[in-house]
Order: C-alpha cells, then structure tokens, then sequence
C-alpha cells in the first residue's frame, strides 16, 4: 500500500508543480549525462599505460653451491658445482656447460682416494646475475648462530668420516658451522651423501637432518667414490 | 560571602537587556525550501509571530538569556527549540514539511532493503552479531548454515559458502565490493563486520546489483541511517578471551541532529596472544588489530549525502612451525604429532606474519522523487596493502617477500523505481584497478604490476501480484579490461613453450627473464531468475537460477611463487577463459508456529571452473617442490543446507542447523579439493522463567571426516639415519571427525546508570578437544585451539 498512497495523496499535486518538473528533467538529464561522461573518462583511463615494472634481482636466494676439494698436503683443489636446474644465465654457451651440473636423476660424483685426508670447503652464491655473483657464505658466517650445516652420509660409505676443520667457524655457543670441514676415507667404497644448510635450527647438533628442524635452505645430493 | 552573591546578582542583571533581535528563517528539512505561515511562539511570554512567504519572522525586544520556541505549521510536527540569546542573532530552523506522506519513505528507509525478493537471504540477529565481534567476519558468518571457514591457522580465515570461497565470494560493504587480493587461500578479508550495523548473505549470485562474478555467494555488510532527531547513541563491546590472553574493544558512537545531519566513528582495537591447543602453544599466532571509521552524511529525506573514512589495520602471526624450508622440512613436520617450535606463550608477533592495511574514503549522494524513483551516485576509492614476511636471512631478515599494493577507484549510479506491485533497480559500474608489486622485497613477484578496468552495468526487476507470489529477473554485463605486465623466468618459459603463444607480447629480454605485456579483455554475462510462492500460509517455495560468468582472477592467471606453508611452488595459467557456473536452488521454509524449518538443495555445474591441482615438481637447489598449476574443468557441486528450529514453550529452543556437500569433476570424477565436510549443529536454549533477562545455551557441533578428497599425495626419496628411504608426502588425508560442545551464558540487558549493560560468558571447545580440521590449511603443523572462555560486556549507550 505504501506507493499507492504516495501518489494518490493530496499533498503530492506539487509534483506538477512547473518548477519541480524543471528540477525533475535536470535531474533525468543527469541521470543519462553522468554516465555518459564517466564512460568516456573510464574509456581514457583504460587507455592508458602503467609503468614498466623493474627487474627483480633474487639477491638472498642461493643459486649456486660449490664444494671445494682439497687433499691434505697438496694444493690442488677440484671444484664441484651445485646449480638450480634449469637455470639460465640468458647466454647459450653457458647453457650447455651446466649440462653437467646435478639434474634430476644424475648425481655430481666425487672421486676421492682411500685412506686419505681431504680438505672440503662449502660456498654458498647467488649468481642470478652473472656480472655481480654475491658470495652468500659471508652473510651465513655472519649469522652464525643462525645457521647450520649438515652433511647426512650413507651407511654404503663405510669408514668415511667428516669432521669439523680446524679453520671452522663456530659460533656464539661454540658448535662448529661445518663450513670448513675434513673429509677422511680408508677403504674402497661409494654411496651418497647429502649436504644441508639450515636455517634457524631448533638444534644445532644430530645425527640426521630430522634432529636439526628448522628451514632447509639447501640440499644437495652427490655421489662419493672411493678408489 | 553575601557581598559576593550580590555582586554576581547584580552583573547578571546588567547583562538582562531586553533590545535583542531574533531574526529567523523557518525551512523544510528535505528540500530547505522556506515555510510560510509557521507561528512561532515564545514560551514564556505568549509572543506569537508568523513567518513571512520567505519563511522569514523576526522576534524583536527579546532579553537576553534562553527563549524557548514552539514553531508550528500545518502538516508539520511541532519543532520545541530553546535558543540562548546573548546578542541579536539570526538563525535557521527546520521543520518536517509534509510528514504525513513521508512517514512512508521514512519508514521504508528505516527498514534495509531485501537483498533478493526470491532468494532467501540470511542475516546474523544482533547477539549472533555482537557474540563474534572479537572473532572476525568469516568466524560470525560460519553460523549460518552451508558457511564454512577455509582457515590459515587460527586468525585467518575466510567464508566458504556451498564449496565455495576467495573471488567466488563477494563481500560488499557499503554497496562497493571489497578488493583486497581476495584470491589468496591465506588472505582474510580487511574489513572489520563491527563498523556495519547488519550482516546479511545470500548463497549464489543473487545479488546482482552488487555483482554478477560470485557464483559463490555475496556478503552485505550495510549501516543503517539514523533518524531524524537530536540524539546522541552508541554501544561498547568488551571481549576478553582466555585462550590467546586477548583483549578487544569495540566503540561506536552516532549524533544525529534534528537537521537530518549525522555523524558516525567506530573503532576496534584487538591484541591477541599466542593461543594453545589442549596439549601446547601455538607459537606465534597471535594478532593485532586497529581499525576506525567516520561517516558524516545528512538525510534530508528527499535527498541525502554521505561521506566516510576507514581505516583497518591488522597484523598477524603466522604459526612458527609452519614455516618450511623443502618438502623433506614438510614430511617431518607432518610426521611430527606437535609442531616442531614450540615457544612460551607470548604477545609478541615474530616472523613469519602479515601485515594488512585497508583503507576506504567514499562519497555518495542520492535524491528522491517521491512520484517517480531513487537515485543514487557514489565515489570510492580503496587501497589495500598486503606485506607477508618470510623467515630470511642477512639484509633482507625484516622485509617482506610480498608486498601488494591495490589501489580501487569505484564510480557507481543506480535508479531505483516501481510501482506497489513492480520494482525495478538499474544502474552501472566503472571501477579501475591499480595493483603495485613492491619490487623492493627483493623475492620475484607472486602477482604482476597490472591496471584492471571494469565497465559493468545491471538491471533488476521484481513483480509481486499478490502476498503469497513474487517473481524476480535480473541481469548484469561486465565488461573487463586488464593490462598485465609480468616477467616470465626462462626456465619456466622454456618448459612450458610460451615462445610459441606468447612471444608476440615480449616488450623487453633481460638476463635470464622476458618482460611480456598483455591486455586481456573479458565479457562476462550473469543472469538470475527466481519465483517464489506460498503453497500454505506458512510454508513458501522459491526456485531460483543463476548462471554466473567470472573472468578468471590475476591470480588465476599470473601467479609465479613459493608457498612457505606448504612447501609448494604455484603458477598461473595465462590462456584461462572466463568460468560459468549455473546454480540451481529450492528453498521451503516455515517461517512460523512452534516448528520452523528451511530446507534447501541445490545443484551447481560449473564449466570452464577454475582449480588448482599439483603438476609435476621443480628441482631447486632446496630440494624438489610439487608445482601446483590452475586448470580448468568442468565440475558439480551439490549439496543440501536443512535448518531446523522446535520452540518447546516459552522456556525451551532446540535448533538444529546441517549442510552436506559434495562437488566433482566431471569426466574422471575426482573430488574437488576443500570442500567441507559434512557437518551438523544442534542448540537447545534455556530460559528460567524467574530470570527473565538470563538465558543459556548448550551447543554441539560435529564435523565428520571428508572421505571424498583429491590424492595428491607424493613419494619423496631421502636419507635418513644413513639409509635410503622413500618417504609418502600425504597433504590429501582429511583429519579424522571431531565434535566440540559450546557453552554460553547471556545476562541483560539490565539499566546501568543511564545505559543498558549486557554481560555474556561463553565457554568454546568445552571440553578441550584436540582435533584438526581438514580446511584449515596449517593442519599438517599442529592441533586447532582447545577450550576459550570467553567474556563478553556490552553497554548500549
């Protein structure tokens, strides 16, 4: 009932009024103009153009880790390249060395002689740009007490150890970060090894990854030979 | 002491000059057009004058001090004003002209408008309101039937309706859809449900003059206008909760003036602990939360303009442990029964959380022609920013990895007309969107810098012949322009062959990327019909339809990142087409007598529906990660909502709500993923008749467990205490069921001073059950919250 009334009420001749009617065609004009207007400001602003978004540089994730392999008592040092698959650095010459870096299904091997002392150093990088590689390690150094690495071996690697090296970092509760480390083999054998780095550990000691918790900031997989 | 009186006696007698001139202008509060032939009568001295064809009268030789006036006119109310003169002074009055015939506008504008004349819409009683004002929306709107929580531990969470959830719901506050990058599983809406005074939500499409592109269901937050008076009001909500040590304030104040001017502010303030689960704390899960809000408008009844700010701000933690590095990180917290960081409870938000911020500043006016329609012309503007951190190291330890920033222009209009039986509601939408990725986070964008812009237009009609029959039709178009620009990794563009569909867009190579622009244009067309009929006098039908298309999301599309909290990588697919879905509803409801029930079924088929399901796996230098990738398929969900209300007297309520639920994917019938489980809530409602402002309720929730789930579980190989073992990575295995018991205790309202005090205790998880929930996305980590005590004081001023 409510409408019905409001137009058969008495007090609404005044709509006729010529001055209202006036008003009420303004505001009709309006209805249709407004939208007219706004359909040509959205047709401009729908034209136009954003910015070009800059290049972002993943400066803080790793992309590369390189062992360092040193015997004891030599000066010769064989690096093993650990890279992202499939990573590019945007030039075809360098796509095709990374064809022997670790991809899926083929591991990295590491020869190494029996019954003998290594000197392994881990180095963490990020290489996104190939121009201005930013060594990770420092920063890893730096935030020692922050940061754990790992190296899980096999059972098949019977009689392989490693151990911290005495040029190790510890950190500020005096575990050592297993940065530097020695590698030491005596009979024949091979097997695998997985090398971690994590990040805020609940545990800074274990024997297996699961007693470090924390993030795993790497993992890498490889092959130890001993011949 | 007598000297002193007397020279205050005296002063106050040399100011009582009797020349002072109150000069007056007597107009109409609608149209401030001037009203002649009012009489004006002073009070106290019997003075009468008339206002002249002006509406101007001038009362001369007035003392100074307080005159009280009575200003009368036929058809008008009565206006009592009490003026304090102190010099001659001239001022305006309104009057309410023609009150008879506007005693129906101002009625109807009192009552909100149905949000669907077919389609049932369901909103949340004041209690229901104000018992989860400390809890977030999504939490307040799980209440009704066929909602659901798709949480991310506990603060987080966001409103399923029938399976459905992110863009496919819209929550419309103030009749403009929120945009706060809605896509994201672990993105709660930015909106504070205490700043509005009505939550309302229909399930489906039905509200098309909102929008046509959420198939899922709409959300309408809405604030009622206050009346035309001299009043001041408002209401203060105190919570307090035992789990998580949390405290939250709620304030909201409205002055109204006789002039129709208004002016609301509301604010919340929220600080929350650590909560725990019945066997340990959940560390870093608590939250803080600011928001305020101002509008000041006047309703002149034949017209009416607005204006408002708000402001919310929200900071969250997310659970420490859920932060994982690789999948083995996953499969051993999986393994693990408890989280694998358990810290002291504490106040303290640490890495990994959110930080959101929502801001809204909006104009709106509308006019009234009382023989023809409404017309309604608003201006908002939004900017949401989004900042999640990570765990990270070195420089980069305290800035975030996703940094968001979305700008929202929304232009509307609408007319709104009709007759008694016919209405009809037309208007149009111009929205453009500005998203920024703050490239300063130094993470590779998870949502590209894109311009999005939105040309929609709807029409609604509804034709009631009599009481017991209504029909209604509507329709919207949408037409939908983004510009996206994005950068494309080689490796992905390599595996995936983008050269050969989208080599054509790249606007720039860099060194190991590829800049590409596209513009992608989507016209999208929804419909929804209904009927709805009385086949007793107590029982209605209604069918409805919809058939809604969605452009599918930036998201959707362009996604490009790793999810810390389930060790996942996600992508988008750029070639997705627009999502149609067509839902189909039957509704009874007995709406009185002692038994009332609602039952509704429902059907919806959905082609081209957009899911994201695991793809393969990348290799990192972290360890490998399944890709998850969106896809298209076609799919049906259905499902059944049953409320049930028995009143056994005056003493006793029994309720009952359930919903059952199942949607696939047609052709190979796999079981779409998050979909809830079947659930059923039952209350009973106790009133002593010698306390008649107490009463009490006992509530049993169950949550069976959802056997119908996607596997996508994986096998990982890895080394564990020198052997070589294959480990199963199971994210598809719902939890078991769980049943939890409620409690709650209301007092009030009882008169305290001159306000109204009502007291609530309410005790959540009775009997401190450990469970997960199988749509919460942080299951694999640790148990949900264990019993919460909760205290509620509420002041209505």
């Amino acid at each position: 009932m409510i409408y019905r009334n409001f137009f058969t009420h008495p007090q609404f001749q005044w709509v006729k009024h010529p001055v209202i009617n006036l008003k009420f065609n303004t505001m009709l004009r309006n209805i249709y103009i407004t939208p007219l207007i706004a359909i040509f400001i959205f047709l401009l602003i729908s034209s136009c153009s954003k910015d070009d978004p800059v290049s972002i540089h993943e400066e803080e994730a790793i992309t590369l880790v390189t062992l360092e392999v040193t015997k004891v008592g030599t000066s010769e040092s064989t690096k093993y390249n650990f890279e992202v698959e499939g990573h590019d650095h945007g030039e075809e010459e360098d796509h095709e060395e990374e064809e022997e870096d670790d991809h899926e299904g083929e591991h990295t091997e590491i020869e190494l002689e029996a019954n003998s002392s290594y000197n392994v150093s881990i180095y963490f990088y990020n290489d996104e740009d190939p121009n201005n590689i930013e060594d990770i390690t420092l920063e890893v150094i730096e935030e020692a007490d922050e940061h754990q690495v790992f190296y899980e071996i096999t059972d098949e690697l019977s009689g392989f150890s490693i151990v911290s090296a005495t040029n190790d970092t510890d950190d500020s509760s005096g575990n050592p970060l297993f940065i530097k480390t020695t590698w030491t083999t005596t009979g024949e054998a091979s097997g695998d090894v997985v090398g971690y780095l994590f990040h805020e550990p609940t545990s800074k000691t274990g024997n297996t990854k699961a007693d470090f918790g924390g993030n795993t900031d790497v993992e890498i997989e490889f092959e130890v030979h001993i011949e | 002491m007598v000297v002193s009186l007397s020279l205050l006696a005296t002063s106050f007698c040399f100011s009582q000059e009797c020349d002072l001139v109150l000069e007056g202008i007597v107009v109409d509060l609608h149209d401030n057009s001037p009203v002649s032939a009012a009489v004006i009568k002073v009070v106290d001295s019997k003075k009468t004058v008339f206002s002249d064809v002006n509406g101007i009268f001038i009362l001369e030789n007035q003392c100074s001090g307080k005159i009280n006036l009575k200003i009368s006119h036929l058809n008008c109310e009565d206006l009592y004003s009490t003026v304090n003169l102190n010099k001659s002074t001239s001022m305006k009055f309104y009057v309410e002209h023609h009150i008879e015939t506007l005693k129906e506008i101002v009625l109807e504008e009192s009552k909100l408008k149905k949000l669907s004349t077919t389609a049932p819409s369901y909103a949340l009683t004041e209690l229901q309101k104000d018992q989860y004002s400390g809890r977030g929306l999504a939490k307040a709107l799980e209440q009704i039937s066929g909602v659901n929580l798709l949480a991310t531990g506990n603060v987080i969470s966001k409103p399923v309706i029938h399976g459905m959830f992110g863009s496919r719901v819209g929550i419309i506050y103030d009749g403009v859809a929120i945009e706060n990058q809605q896509w994201g599983q672990d993105h709660a809406p930015n909106i504070d449900q205490n700043a509005f005074d009505e939550i309302r939500l229909i399930k489906g499409s039905g509200v098309l003059k909102y929008s046509g592109d959420t198939p899922g269901g709409v959300v309408v937050l809405e604030s009622k206008l206050p009346e035309i008076k001299d009043s001041l009001y408002g209401k203060t909500i105190l919570n307090g909760m035992s789990n998580g040590r949390g405290l939250n304030l709620i304030s909201s104040w409205t002055k109204s003036f006789q002039s129709g001017k208004y002016f609301k502010v509301q604010g919340t303030i929220k600080r929350i602990g650590d909560f725990s689960a019945p066997d340990y704390v959940l560390s870093n899960t608590g939250a803080d939360e600011n928001n305020i809000s101002f509008s000041l408008g006047q309703n002149k009844i034949l017209s009416h303009w607005k204006t408002n700010f708000s402001f919310f701000s929200q900071e969250i933690g997310i659970l420490r442990s859920a932060h994982v590095g690789n999948v083995y990180d996953l499969v051993l917290a999986i393994e693990s029964d408890i989280p694998t960081i358990i810290n002291p409870l504490s106040h303290q938000i640490i890495l990994p959380k959110q930080l959101n911020s929502h801001y809204t500043g909006s104009v709106q006016y509308s006019k009234r022609n009382p023989s023809s329609g409404k017309w309604n012309a608003k201006y908002s503007w939004q900017r949401n920013n989004r900042k999640e951190y990570d765990v990270r190291r070195g420089e980069y330890k305290n800035k975030a990895s996703i940094d968001l920033t979305l700008d929202t222009h929304n232009f509307t209009t609408n007319y709104e007309w009709g007759s008694f039986r016919w209405s009809f509601d037309s208007g149009a939408l111009i929205q453009v969107q500005d998203n920024f990725s703050n490239p300063d986070t130094g993470v590779k964008r998870f949502i590209p810098d894109y311009i999005k812009a939105r040309l929609e237009g709807y029409f609604t009609t509804s034709y009631t012949p009599s009481n017991d029959f209504s029909i209604g039709f509507g329709l919207r178009y949408s037409y939908l322009n983004n510009q996206v620009k994005k950068y494309y990794h080689l490796n992905r563009w390599r595996e995936e062959n983008y050269e050969e569909r989208l080599g054509a867009f790249v606007i720039r190579d860099d060194v190991s990327k590829k800049l590409v622009e596209r513009r992608l244009t989507f016209y999208n067309f929804s419909v929804s019909n209904g009927v709805e009929f009385k086949i007793q006098p107590d029982l209605k039908l209604s069918f409805n339809f919809f058939h809604t298309q969605r452009a599918p999301d930036i998201a959707e599309m362009f996604s490009d990142g790793l999810h810390h909290s389930l060790a996942s990588i996600e992508y988008g697919n750029p070639f997705l087409k627009s999502e149609t879905t067509q839902k189909y509803t039957i509704n009874f409801e007995k709406e009185s007598g002692n038994f009332r029930y609602n039952f509704s079924p429902y059907l919806i088929q959905g082609q081209n529906y957009i899911i994201i399901e695991p793809k393969g796996f990348e290799y990192t230098i972290r360890g490998a990660f399944p890709v998850w990738e969106y896809r298209a398929v076609n799919s049906t969900i259905r499902g059944f909502d049953l409320d049930l209300i028995l009143q056994l007297g005056e003493r006793v309520k029994l309720s009952n709500n359930s919903s059952w639920i199942e949607g696939y994917e047609k052709g190979s019938e796999t079981p779409l993923i998050s979909i809830p489980p079947f659930s059923t809530t039952s209350q009973i409602q106790f009133s002593p008749f010698q306390w008649k402002s107490f009463f009490m309720t006992l509530s049993s929730k169950y949550f069976s467990r959802q056997n119908q789930f996607p596997n996508h579980n994986f096998d990982i190989s890895v080394i564990e205490n020198g052997k070589r073992v294959t480990k199963l990575v199971d994210i598809s295995t719902p939890p078991k069921g769980y049943h939890l018991l409620g409690l709650e205790f209301h007092w009030g309202p009882y008169t305290f001073f001159s306000d109204k005090i009502n007291v609530s205790l309410i005790f959540d998880n009775l009997l401190d059950a450990s469970y997960r929930n199988y749509l919460n996305r942080l299951r694999f980590y640790g148990d949900e919250m264990g019993r919460n005590i909760m205290l509620q004081i509420k002041i209505s001023h």
